[in-house]
């Protein structure tokens, strides 16, 4: 698949819910439309929770890619302001 | 008729005036109570030549402190 | 500013929220808000206000805390009895939110500095329990063009409004003139439910919250009544400021305020 660049990357994977979420949205209000944010998060219900709530938010979920170490980079697309 | 008095459906006298029904309705001090008509105020000298119609709204709004004492 | 991660997790609750989000809490860590009257709406609006985050918090108040307080004022405790209410409502906002920037008014409100004081915030509470004082709030909050939320509680019953200039009507729309004195009982002389004071105290600081984050609508014209005995919440319909009003219409006739004659029975301690 092709790499995804990312403007910028949070790391939530010392966080539990709901803060993992919170974190990335802090992270990704401070992008503009379009920007895309990598988001580092542990398997589990981080890994099903953070890009479902994204989602619900309005923003694109871009690819979810596990990292082989337990822990998974999230691709999101910011949408709307 | 009926009338809407604060929210509630009352069947209230053909004719009556805005007067006659704060007696109805044992308003306190009716002199210091806001009263509009279908989201109109009606000022207190024109309240006895008011007479209501079937379907209107009433409401009364009363003055109400409370809160810290006097500053 | 960007939001530190303590922060983040104070304010997640916040956070969460899609019409609030970080953006909304920087807004209310920005926010000035003014309280008159530290009693019973004031305490749960300094309390909730303070948990939001709002960044800087005014209470006003001259009195002390008194026994007869503490049924509604859950502000204060029992270990404050004697102290100035603006002192003990402090105490209480900052053990919940040390961030919060508490600026102290130990002093009667009047037509001589409220302008002054008001002037340096963005959202006015009016917490006062008497006409004279909530009459010279709106007039100096349309003098001023400061948005507020007036708020009154009696017995089993509590309303407020929120007047934001130029979008509706005014306190003085709505109810002219000051009664006179004791045409009206208060809740000194006819009582109130402590828990009427909290339930129309957090909906003023919902206004607050509302306003400082642009989430929903505020009760800008209409009046928000509670009957707690028949648990009936109703908005009720204000029509928009006729132009006539004293104070805020096209040709007002007051246009400096007056310190209206202090009700009866105030019992100064």
């Amino acid at each position: 698949m092709a790499e995804i660049k990312a403007d910028e990357t949070v790391d939530v994977t010392h966080l539990v819910c709901p803060n993992t979420f919170v974190k990335a949205k802090v992270v990704l209000d401070e992008l503009d439309e379009g920007q895309i944010l990598a988001v580092r998060l542990n398997d589990g219900e981080p890994a099903q929770n953070v890009p479902r709530s994204l989602k619900e938010e309005g923003h694109q979920i871009l690819s979810l890619d596990e990292n082989g170490d337990g822990t998974y980079t999230l691709y999101v697309k910011k949408v709307g302001d | 008729m009926f009338i809407t008095v604060t929210g509630e459906k009352k069947e209230v006298k053909d004719g009556i005036t805005i007067g006659e029904l704060l007696a109805q309705e044992k308003v306190q001090t009716p002199e210091y109570v806001t009263v509009s008509v279908n989201d109109e105020f009606v000022e207190g000298e024109g309240r006895d030549a008011t007479v209501l119609k079937d379907g209107d709204s009433v409401e009364f709004l009363y003055f109400m402190g409370g809160g810290a004492a006097w500053l | 500013m960007a939001l530190t991660d303590e922060q983040i997790e104070r304010y997640s609750r916040h956070i969460l929220l899609k019409e609030v989000g970080s953006k909304g809490q920087k807004k209310l860590l920005e926010a000035k808000v003014v309280i008159i009257g530290a009693g019973g709406l004031g305490c749960p609006v300094g309390l909730y206000l303070a948990a939001a985050g709002v960044g800087t918090i005014g209470v006003a108040d001259a009195d002390v805390v008194d026994l007869s307080n503490l049924q509604r004022q859950v502000a204060h405790t029992t270990a404050d009895l004697g102290k100035p209410k603006v002192e003990s409502l402090k105490e209480s906002i900052q053990a919940i939110n040390p961030d919060v920037k508490v600026n102290t008014y130990q002093e009667f409100i009047d037509s001589s500095n409220i302008r002054q004081i008001i002037r340096d915030y963005d959202f006015v509470i009016d917490g006062t329990d008497n006409f004279a004082a909530k009459f010279l709030i709106n007039d100096a909050c349309v003098m001023e063009k400061k948005p507020f939320c007036h708020a009154g509680i009696l017995r089993f019953n509590g309303q407020l409004m929120t007047y934001i200039p130029g979008q509706g009507p005014c306190y003085r729309c709505v109810f002219k003139e000051m009664p006179p004195k004791d045409a009206i009982p208060t809740c000194r002389q006819a009582g109130v439910i402590g828990a009427m004071a909290g339930v129309i105290g957090c909906l003023q600081a919902m206004e607050a919250v509302k306003f400082i984050t642009g989430a929903g609508k505020l009760l800008v014209g209409e009046l928000q009544t509670y009957d707690g005995l028949n648990n009936v919440f109703r908005k009720v319909k204000l029509p928009p400021c006729n132009g006539k009003c004293a104070v805020c219409g096209d040709n007002p006739t007051i246009t400096e305020l007056v310190d209206y004659e202090q009700p009866t029975c105030e019992l100064k301690h």
